[in-house]
């Protein structure tokens, strides 16, 4: 005994019968796969497009069935549902479906496995080409050509991405569909559909044909012109015109085969100027338009009627490219496969003149996000190795600077407290770090750098602003001397990539004698920080704490690192910088060693209002594209009397023009404006927000902010309140607490 | 797909004339990532004319040993690029969009990659 061959329609076992697509075996139990519309069985229009084992959009006449497939239909009045929309979670991958890429090149791809196409690539082999043949028949469904030019085909493995010297479309031409009212009713056929129906055994019930009548299939050709098409769901009757148009007869019917002639199916080839692609066959045959539509569905993805692009007539839009975006006919999942003839007919009569057919654009087929985006990967970012320690300490992870890093805990105020009041672990691996050695390491930095250099002694560090030949800021870091001609250079996160580049390309230019070697991702770094932060690094390796802007070798709980004493937070604080691998045991004990001191982490969401409050700011989110030091206030950080570095002929002129914005500090009560925020003065905007916190410690609102008129103005506004200019730092001013 | 796992390594940055000239104890895997810089993996001593050359130990690269199938069919799937035919050979480039270095030899092959980018390598290799 052999078990039934079923499907699951709309919840419900459904017969087939071996060789039927999903649609045959819908239409054969009496039903329509997708509630109304011409079923054409070429897969040209939208009009069996169902859910297919839970991908929205499938052609079910394209669709093979097999034993236990699910397919539900569409709503007839809404889009199907988004299934994996809700996932929300930004630090996983959304479940999806992983399609493949298969990469070929050919000397010859013909597409379209008909007459023609035969044709095409007997006549490419007999040259001697390597011919490919891309044939829908064949489960390879080309759904674009892109510049390349490159073909990209679907297959029942993943996708195909074939690089082609030349390209043959050969793919047919499509059946014309009837636009008159009732078009959307069940029961209606092209010629083609009529006979694959028949021949696979379908009963049609009472059968009538407008038009050229389908080989084989018994029914009545009715003569004269379709006026309408009746029926409560499914056509009953069919309402025909005499040869003048006038005495209307209605023919009772189960089924309406529509033999209306050809359309080019030739939108691979619309999509595609300018490539060695050339169209042969019926797909470059001139076929006539049908009749001016008068009324009904033109657009059946759409749903845009007659009166639709009348309306968008009306209005002015007379260009076809126009009236498609002004009506939304041809943007659908058949891209204008239906549509297309009827709409160049409508501007035909209304204009005179008929037109080109519109620009054709990927995907001439319904493919799937999974399809489209085969093959294509997204910018990778980067872990440090402590990514999983924050995820298990409950981090809310984040991308910032090209890395995943904790944005917060769960409570980014306590964060700040443990870091103002005790102890404190940041990662803060993501910073850029640069070994530079060599006999002229000195002189390449004096040139790099606005500041001096050469005073720093071995085993001190200085902060350095990297500028532009601009004069433009366009990194920070620090410069930390291990040698006489030996330093290591820290800079930001996101900026570490770009500032590797510029240190390489000015070493070459000057012809210097240095190496550069970029450690970035191969040394982590853990900020302890915080007022108990020296009390910790005691216990643990540092019996004798280097001073403010000092740094050491040295094994902290068994980690060799290297400690620097600096601070962005305010407080004390050291940076371990060590070997990645080391770094979650180091992270581990440290966390351990200072649990009775209260440690926890700190998150970048606590790290920022920390920083403001210091009135540090942070490259590319405080400083726009022109920021000179000077804009910044932070000429102290530049040395004009040193003969060069790069930017100073800049800044020097620069020096005489008028000062026209500055980046300031701004106070006001209650709670942080919006970054970016703009800045108001005399009912006029003068300047934005660029960082702002609500301080737990101060009880105000701090804020970094350009101001665009210089003089300063008297009274601004943020946020609708009041505020006050205020010199940074807004906390410590005196710095006595990273000294300590 | 092979775990990709921490490669103990030396770095170093010389003058390319040096490395050039540059002798390594036998076993050394010499990967030449610049023309100033290179990977080493294995072996212990080295010849190098060069004071001021930065020679560190090196833990950031994570790294796996593949044998010629899976070569072919977990990682050239995800390159854009063609492989070279000569063998030995060291190539670099994106795969499966990520910062990458490939070791051929004929038999085996050593796919690695920064440590940072290892997470994201292996889920697209999967």
């Amino acid at each position: 005994m052999t078990a039934a061959r079923r499907i699951v329609l709309d919840g419900q076992p459904l017969v087939y019968q071996p060789g039927d697509t999903v649609a045959v075996a819908v239409i054969r139990s009496g039903g329509h796969p997708a509630h109304g519309g011409t079923i054409c069985l070429a897969g040209d229009c939208a009009n069996c497009l169902a859910e297919v084992d839970g991908v929205a959009y499938v052609r079910t006449c394209q669709t093979a069935a097999r034993p236990g497939l699910v397919v539900r239909r569409h709503p007839t009045a809404s889009a199907p549902p988004l299934r994996d929309a809700q996932q929300t979670d930004m630090a996983n991958r959304p479940p999806g479906r992983y399609v493949p890429v298969l990469r070929t090149e050919a000397d010859l791809v013909v597409i379209g496995g008909g007459d023609s196409g035969a044709a095409a690539t007997e006549s490419g082999e007999r040259a001697g080409r390597k011919v490919t043949l891309l044939d829908a028949q064949a489960g390879i469904e080309v759904v674009a050509i892109y510049a390349g030019p490159t073909v990209i085909a679907r297959t029942a493995e993943g996708m195909a991405h074939i690089h082609a010297r030349e390209i043959i479309v050969a793919t047919g031409a499509a059946e014309l569909q009837a636009v008159c009212p009732g078009n959307t009713l069940a029961g209606l056929v092209t010629r083609r559909a009529a006979q694959e129906l028949h021949a696979r055994g379908v009963d049609l019930g009472v059968t009538v044909a407008i038009g050229s009548a389908p080989q084989g299939v018994p029914c009545t050709s009715l003569a004269g012109s379709l006026r309408r098409i009746e029926g409560e769901g499914r056509v009953s009757a069919v309402i025909t015109t005499d040869a003048e148009g006038r005495a209307e007869s209605s023919t009772p019917c189960d089924t309406l085969v529509l033999g209306l002639g050809h359309s080019p199916r030739d939108a691979l080839a619309r999509m595609s100027d300018d490539l060695p692609v050339s169209v042969v066959g019926p797909a470059a045959a001139a076929h006539a338009l049908p009749a001016a539509p008068r009324s009904g569905v033109v657009c059946p993805c759409m749903g845009i009627d007659v009166e639709d692009l009348a309306d968008v007539w009306q209005r002015g839009f007379h260009d076809l490219e126009l009236v498609k975006r002004a009506s939304l006919a041809g943007t659908g999942t058949c891209q204008g496969s239906v549509c297309l003839p009827h709409v160049r007919a409508f501007i035909a009569e209304r204009s005179g003149q008929t037109p080109e057919p519109f620009t054709a654009r990927p995907a001439s087929r319904q493919i799937t996000l999974a399809e489209a985006a085969a093959g294509f990967h997204p910018d990778p970012f980067r872990r440090t190795a402590l990514h999983d320690e924050h995820v298990a300490l409950g981090a809310r992870m984040d991308r910032f600077g090209g890395w995943w890093r904790p944005w917060h805990y769960g409570d980014h105020i306590a964060e700040y407290w443990a870091v103002r009041e005790g102890v404190s672990l940041g990662d803060v691996s993501t910073l850029g770090k640069l070994v530079v050695s060599g006999p002229d390491a000195v002189e390449f930095l004096e040139r790099l750098y606005p500041m001096n250099v050469a005073d720093i002694r071995v085993g001190r560090s200085r902060y350095a602003l990297l500028l532009n030949e601009r004069g433009h800021l366009i990194d920070d870091g620090m410069v930390v001397r291990q040698a006489e001609t030996r330093f290591v250079l820290t800079f930001t996160s996101a900026g570490a990539g770009h500032a590797e580049m510029w240190a390489r390309d000015w070493a070459e230019t000057w012809r210097m004698r240095v190496h550069v070697l970029d450690r970035t991702m191969s040394l982590g770094a853990i900020n302890v920080t915080g007022p108990l932060a020296g009390r910790l690094l005691e216990r643990v390796g540092l019996p004798t704490l280097p001073r403010f802007l000092e740094h050491v070798e040295a094994d902290i709980c068994g980690v060799p690192c290297h400690v620097m004493r600096l601070s962005f937070t305010g407080e004390v604080s050291f940076e371990l910088h060590h070997a990645v691998d080391r770094s979650i045991e180091l992270w581990r004990a440290l966390m351990a060693e200072g649990r009775d001191l209260g440690i926890s982490p700190h998150g970048l969401q606590a790290l920022q209002g920390l920083r403001l409050e210091k009135g540090h700011v942070i490259v590319g989110m405080d400083s726009e594209l022109d920021s000179t030091p000077r804009r910044l206030g932070m000429e102290w950080a530049v040395r004009m009397d040193k003969p060069e570095f790069v930017g100073r002929p800049a800044l020097e002129r620069t020096a005489q023009l008028a000062e026209n914005r500055r980046l300031v500090g701004l106070t006001m009560p209650g709670r942080a404006p919006l970054e970016g925020s703009p800045i108001w003065s005399e009912e006029q905007i003068v300047g934005h927000v660029s960082s702002s916190f609500a301080s737990p410690l101060l009880g105000q609102a701090v804020m970094l902010g350009w101001l665009k008129r210089l003089p300063l103005p008297q009274s601004i506004e943020v946020d609708g309140r009041a505020a006050s200019l205020s010199q940074p730092p807004f906390y410590d001013p005196e710095g006595s607490r990273a000294r300590a | 797909m092979p775990v990709l796992e921490t490669l103990a390594a030396r770095r170093l940055v010389a003058s390319p004339a040096a490395l050039d000239a540059a002798q390594w104890s036998e076993g050394t895997l010499v990967l030449r990532v610049a023309a100033d810089e290179a990977l080493l993996i294995g072996g212990t001593e080295m010849e190098l004319a060069d004071e001021h050359a930065i020679v560190v130990a090196e833990t950031g690269f994570k790294g796996a040993w593949l044998g010629r199938e899976e070569l072919v069919d977990r990682v050239v799937p995800h390159m854009e690029w063609p492989l070279p035919a000569a063998r030995p050979v060291f190539v670099q480039g994106l795969i499966a969009g990520v910062p990458a270095k490939l070791w051929l030899a004929e038999d085996r092959s050593l796919l690695l990659c920064a440590a940072a980018y290892a997470h994201e390598l292996a889920d697209r290799l999967r």
